[in-house]
C-alpha cells in the first residue's frame, strides 16, 4: 500500500469512480431497460461509498430506493410505453 | 482452547470464499454465452458470499477483543446467510427461464428439451 | 485470536473483494445481453453485504452492520422485476 493511503481511501477511489462511469452510462444510454440496470449498479456504488463513510442508514435508504423501488416503478412505467429511446 | 478452532475454521472458510469470489470474477469475464455465465455467477453467490459470512461469523465470535458487539456482528451474518442462501439460486432460476423465454438461446446447442416442449404444448404458460 | 493478525486476513480480503467488484463491473459494461448485466449486479450486491461485515469487524462497531440484512434482499427484488418484464415483452438482447 503507498504510504498515508489507507483501506478506506482504496475502497472511497473504486466506489466514486464506478458510481462516475455507471452514472454516465446511464446518461447515454439509448435502450431504457438498460438505463434501469444501471442505475442500479450506480446505487451500489453510492451504497459502497456511504458504509465507508460511516453512514449506514442513509445506505440502506439509497440502496432500498436505488435497487429495488426507483427500478421496479421504472420498468412498471417502461412497459406501459416504449422501449427504446427515439433519436431525432 | 475450542473458541481458536471456531476461530480457525472461520478464517479457513474466508480465505476459500474469497478465492471462489475471484474464481467467478474471472470467469464471468472469460465465458462466453449467458448461460455459461450463469455457472460462474452463482459460484460467485453462494461461495463468494455465503462462506465468506459463515466464516466472518464464526471469526467474530472468537474475538474477545470485541466485547459484546461479537454476539451482535455475528447474529447478523448468520441470518444474512441464511438469506443468500434462499434468495440467490431463486434469483438466477427466474433470470435464467426468463432468458429463455425471451429468445435468448445457448450458441453451440445439441439438445433443448425446453423448446421442444414449448412447442409441443407442455409447458403451459 | 491475535488482533494484528485478524486485521491484516480482513485488509487482504477486502482487497480480493474490491478486485472481484472490478471485474463484475466491467462485465456490467459489457454485457451483451440484459439477464447478463442484471446476473453481475447481483453479485455486486452480495459482495457488497459482505464487505459491511468485514468493515464492521474491522471498525469494531455495531452500527455499520445494521445495514448488511436488507441490502441482501433488494437484490432479489430487481431480478424478480427484470425476469418479469423480459417474459411478458419477448424481446432479446
Amino acid at each position: 500500500m503507498i504510504d498515508g493511503l489507507g483501506i478506506q481511501d482504496l475502497l472511497l477511489i473504486v466506489a466514486f469512480t464506478l458510481a462516475i462511469v455507471f452514472t454516465y452510462k446511464t446518461l447515454v444510454e439509448k435502450d431504457l431497460v438498460r438505463a434501469v440496470v444501471y442505475s442500479a449498479g450506480q446505487a451500489i456504488a453510492y451504497g459502497l461509498a456511504f458504509i465507508v463513510l460511516m453512514a449506514p442508514d442513509l445506505a440502506l435508504a439509497y440502496v432500498a430506493v436505488g435497487v429495488g423501488i426507483y427500478s421496479a416503478l421504472f420498468l412498471l412505467v417502461i412497459s406501459r410505453t416504449e422501449r427504446y429511446e427515439k433519436v431525432e | 482452547m475450542i473458541w481458536d478452532i471456531i476461530g480457525w475454521i472461520g478464517v479457513a472458510l474466508i480465505v476459500l470464499g474469497a478465492i471462489m469470489d475471484l474464481i467467478a470474477s474471472i470467469g464471468m469475464h472469460r465465458f462466453r454465452n449467458f448461460y455459461l455465465r450463469l455457472h460462474a455467477a452463482t459460484v460467485g453467490m453462494i461461495g463468494g458470499a455465503f462462506y465468506p459470512l459463515i466464516g466472518l461469523g464464526l471469526l467474530s465470535l472468537s474475538l474477545e477483543y470485541l466485547g459484546i458487539t461479537r454476539y451482535y456482528i455475528a447474529g447478523i451474518s448468520f441470518v444474512s446467510a441464511l438469506f443468500v442462501l434462499l434468495t440467490a439460486p431463486v434469483g438466477s432460476h427466474v433470470l435464467a427461464r426468463a432468458a429463455h423465454r425471451a429468445g435468448i438461446k445457448p450458441e453451440p446447442i445439441n439438445v433443448d428439451r425446453l423448446q421442444e416442449d414449448m412447442e409441443k404444448g407442455v409447458m403451459e404458460e | 485470536m491475535d488482533p494484528l493478525m485478524v486485521r491484516s486476513i480482513l485488509a487482504g480480503l477486502i482487497g480480493v473483494f474490491v478486485l472481484a467488484i472490478v471485474i463484475y463491473s466491467i462485465r456490467v459494461f459489457k454485457g451483451p445481453t440484459i439477464p447478463d448485466m442484471v446476473l453481475a449486479v447481483d453479485a455486486l450486491s452480495y459482495d457488497l453485504a459482505v464487505l459491511i461485515v468485514v468493515l464492521a469487524i474491522l471498525f469494531d462497531t455495531v452500527y455499520l452492520a445494521v445495514a448488511a440484512l436488507p441490502l441482501v434482499l433488494w437484490a432479489y427484488i430487481l431480478d424478480m422485476y427484470v425476469a418479469k418484464y423480459l417474459e411478458r415483452e419477448e424481446l432479446g438482447d
